[in-house]
């Protein structure tokens, strides 16, 4: 509700410029174009867009402030980019990667906070309480219920990997939920080393459980049927396990940017109707009235969005240990 | 359009392309974030492995441990149980048969104490009665024996006073005992 607010105070604040006028490169935000195209002000013939500019990576973050706009800017420094062979690395602190640094802070003390807790509960012999218990809870469920029994037997050495992939991705999709805040995992490149981290944990899992073996998830060579009909198959099937091995991180990255930056931008589209409505009911009392409805809209939308941040870190973590439980037990 | 075409495969890829000062698009590839992604997460890892998930983990592994401990203990005991079921069983099964061998054996002894005891029995008897048999046939032989004498004396008192008047002692003696040798 909180964040609701903000969101709504902060842009009407702003209701005097118009809102987006995306971009033909944006085209994820369709829906939203739509809409924000109707509320563009073409006072000083300048269209300014609010909504990618939230959703985008950018030089500069913003803090709560009273003064005129509601928010301050601050602009991030810039580095030199160094630069490593033919690869030219810009290192600056952009806003996703303060807001990633943010998160991961907040995760490291609650989970510190946490471990402390169930250790002196442990200790005492009593049930934990209060957020050591809620982590615990969360912990011993994706643990017991969810990891284990997905990469299947001995994968107690991959639970740690999965549950630090699971608490960052939480963590930077609830960060990305609060007011001033920017949403990390809702950035293709944050996604991509993540969806890269697990794509490299599956195979390494797969080398280790299969040994020479592993060739196999590669290169498809039955044995039990006659070469005639192998040697086509095969032909067939290696390009497809190939692909097979890189679509599973793809999908990994595209899922967990794609439902994060969607549903900000749906948010930040239902706002904008705010202004559109008032613009077309010419700042009446009609227009109060009207904003009604995008506001219900989007309070649901964050409802949702508080669901979904949950749901796509449990399925970012469900769907590696799966494909690592598959490529453990694939003998072909 | 412009966005897609900015998602290059590679990170050098997409910095070659990227004209300098361009907005960046939805699906641009960012080397730098993507540095700070993999060092974050990696420091993340690192710090939650080490520290938090063993704590939280720690008391369920724990009991994970005891309760496979237990099991297996429970099976060795039940193994170790059956182990001695077996060897009583087998005992005992030794003890019956020692029994019957002892009572077979006692058996068997008595039979052949009864039927040693039965023989010698009717040995001892049989003797006994062979003996008294002699005994009497030796006593009757002598009392035969003496009773002829006895009867050849009386006879010859008797003949003597009979013939006395007639004959000498020894023509009638000689007499007499020819009779009573032809009696026999």
């Amino acid at each position: 509700m909180h964040s609701r607010f903000s969101r709504l105070f902060r842009f009407i604040a702003l209701a005097a410029v118009a809102a987006a006028l995306l971009a033909p490169a944006d085209v994820v935000a369709q829906a939203g174009e739509e809409h924000a195209a109707q509320a563009a002000d073409t006072v000083g013939g300048k269209k300014k867009d609010y909504i990618m500019p939230h959703v985008l990576n950018s030089d500069h973050t913003y803090l709560p402030w009273l003064g005129h706009g509601l928010e301050k800017e601050i602009a991030l420094p810039h580095w030199e980019p160094i630069h490593i062979g033919p690869i030219t690395l810009d290192l600056s602190p952009t806003k996703h990667v303060v807001m990633l640094l943010i998160a991961s802070t907040l995760l490291v003390i609650v989970m510190l906070v946490a471990a402390k807790g169930a250790q002196r509960a442990h200790a005492e012999g009593r049930p934990t309480r209060g957020l050591a218990a809620a982590i615990e809870a969360m912990v011993l469920y994706l643990r017991n219920d969810v990891i284990l029994p997905n990469v299947g037997h001995n994968g107690e050495k991959f639970v740690p990997f999965c549950l630090t992939a699971f608490f960052l991705i939480l963590f930077c999709n609830l960060l990305g939920l609060i007011p001033y805040m920017g949403t990390a995992t809702g950035n293709i490149s944050v996604t991509a080393t993540l969806a890269l981290l697990s794509f490299i944990m599956i195979e390494v899992a797969g080398m280790r459980a299969l040994g020479a073996g592993y060739i196999n998830t590669i290169v498809w060579w039955p044995h039990d049927l006659p070469v005639s009909v192998k040697l086509p198959v095969t032909l067939i099937m290696t390009p497809v396990e190939i692909l097979g091995k890189f679509t599973k991180p793809f999908a990994l990255a595209m899922r967990l940017f794609a439902n994060m930056t969607a549903g900000h931008i749906a948010v930040l589209a239902l706002i904008g109707m705010v202004f559109t409505f008032a613009q077309l009911l010419n700042y009446g009392v009609g227009s109060w009235v009207a904003a009604l409805i995008p506001v219900g809209l989007s309070t649901a939308i964050m409802g949702l969005e508080v669901f979904v941040a949950f749901l796509q870190s449990f399925i970012f973590m469900l769907l590696t240990a799966v494909f690592i439980g598959q490529i453990r037990e694939s003998h072909h | 359009m412009a966005a897609f075409a900015a998602l290059t495969p590679s990170v050098l890829a997409a910095q070659e392309h990227a004209p300098a000062g361009a907005p960046p698009g939805l699906l641009t590839v960012d080397g730098g974030l993507m540095f700070w992604t993999l060092i974050v997460f990696i420091a993340i890892f690192t710090i939650l492995a080490k520290f938090a998930f063993p704590a939280i983990l720690g008391a369920v592994q724990a009991r994970e441990a005891a309760l496979v401990k237990a099991i297996e203990e429970a099976k060795a005991d039940r193994e170790a149980a059956a182990k001695l079921l077996a060897d009583h069983k087998a005992q005992i099964d030794a003890a019956r048969g020692d029994a019957q061998k002892l009572i077979a054996d006692g058996r068997q002894t008595a039979e052949a104490m009864r039927s040693t005891m039965l023989e010698e029995t009717r040995k001892q008897q049989s003797d006994l009665l062979e003996r008294a048999k002699r005994d009497i046939e030796t006593e009757k032989t002598a009392a035969i024996a003496d009773l002829r004498r006895e009867a050849v004396t009386l006879a010859i008192a008797a003949a003597g006073k009979v013939i006395e008047k007639n004959l000498d002692d020894a023509q009638n003696k000689k007499l007499v005992e020819g009779y009573l040798s032809s009696l026999n």
